[in-house]
């Protein structure tokens, strides 16, 4: 007997999996994160197909009930994620800051002239 | 002695002027970091600059918050062979006058690093408190229990330059620096400076929100 959420999860998953392949087709995702995207989503497809299964992992690892182990699954993978995103996010905030001091000192004392207040154009400014 | 005076600077277009003529009229060598300012900030300076025909302009066209302009500050001032490089808030709380008094120690070999600390009995509470609480996570994260650790006003010698490296962009630099020092056994000496304070300088700098702000950062930071 094929419940309804079964069928919505499993359409969610196969949308998510094409926007996930399109992205990396046009270079927009990284081979790595692929992959680990395409595991996610197959995993949720055989949980949604199978969710009976997931009792067993359950009754494996001391969890009560299938569906809570696969949300405790999930909230902690979501953590992780959140936390690694955090982390880049950091460092890219760094990367720009060394990008705004850099320029800073090789273009100082040298805007001096015009275009004080044209902040778009900095091709123009190094001489 | 070549003194360089590091003067970061995000939307100073009232105080900025005078601060930066004085102390050109003093004979200090001038760096000032507009951090990605919005207001008038950077013509002024420019225009001071052109005038007097001294001082170095540096502008981030983003802003990246005070540990980024003091680090591009410091940096620029290195490269013109400095003797001392001092720090100084541009928004006018400080007198051009302690400059002198936080780099004696310096000239006279008794420190690396010079902290212009404030008196607090004459700081206005809002500001205490924050303070307060800084010096407070100063000491927990760092082990370095000192009577300001958010002034804005420093000497560092040559060595002291060199050696501290700043990675905190925002307000957490001032406690850096001093784990800095620590880190690097720096000698470190605490001078008392006058501060002046104005409505204006009053809602800037670190107040309590800005401490509790500071706070999370510092916890984000270990937990990473």
């Amino acid at each position: 007997m094929i419940e309804l959420y079964q069928i919505i999860a499993i359409i969610v998953s196969i949308i998510v999996l094409i926007l996930s392949i399109l992205r990396f087709r046009d270079g927009k995702m990284s081979l790595g994160m692929l992959m680990v995207w395409i595991v996610i989503w197959l995993i949720i497809i055989i949980i949604s197909i199978y969710p009976n299964d997931t009792n067993y992992l359950a009754s494996y690892t001391g969890i009560g009930r299938g569906l809570d182990f696969v949300l405790i699954i999930g909230l902690i993978l979501s953590f992780y994620l959140i936390f690694k995103m955090y982390n880049k996010m950091e460092v890219i905030e760094e990367e720009l800051t060394d990008l705004i001091r850099e320029l800073a000192i090789q273009n100082k004392n040298t805007d001096n002239k015009d275009k004080m207040e044209d902040k778009v154009d900095l091709d123009n400014k190094t001489e | 002695m070549k003194i360089f005076v590091v003067l970061p600077a995000y939307n100073e277009e009232k105080t900025i002027e005078k601060v930066l003529k004085d102390l050109i009229d003093i004979g200090f060598e001038i760096v000032v970091v507009d951090d990605g300012s919005v207001d008038g900030t950077f013509s002024i300076v420019n225009r001071i600059i052109m005038e007097k025909k001294t001082g170095l302009l540096c502008r981030h066209i983003i802003n990246r918050g005070l540990g980024a302009a003091l680090k591009t500050g410091i940096e620029v001032a290195l490269m013109e062979d400095p003797d001392i490089i001092v720090t100084f808030d541009a928004d006018g709380q400080h007198d051009p006058k302690d400059i002198l008094k936080v780099s004696k120690p310096i000239i006279n070999d008794e420190a690396d690093v010079v902290i212009g600390m404030r008196n607090f009995k004459e700081m206005p509470s809002s500001k205490k408190i924050g303070n307060r609480i800084m010096n407070f996570i100063t000491l927990f994260f760092y082990g370095i229990n000192v009577n300001d650790s958010q002034s804005g006003l420093r000497a560092f010698n040559r060595k002291a330059a060199e050696t501290i490296i700043i990675n905190a962009r925002d307000y957490g630099v001032s406690s850096e620096i001093i784990g800095e020092i620590k880190r690097h056994n720096l000698r470190l000496i605490e001078v008392p400076i006058k501060t002046i304070y104005t409505n204006y300088s009053i809602k800037k700098g670190t107040n309590t929100n800005e401490g509790l702000k500071i706070l999370a950062k510092l916890i984000m930071n270990i937990l990473k």
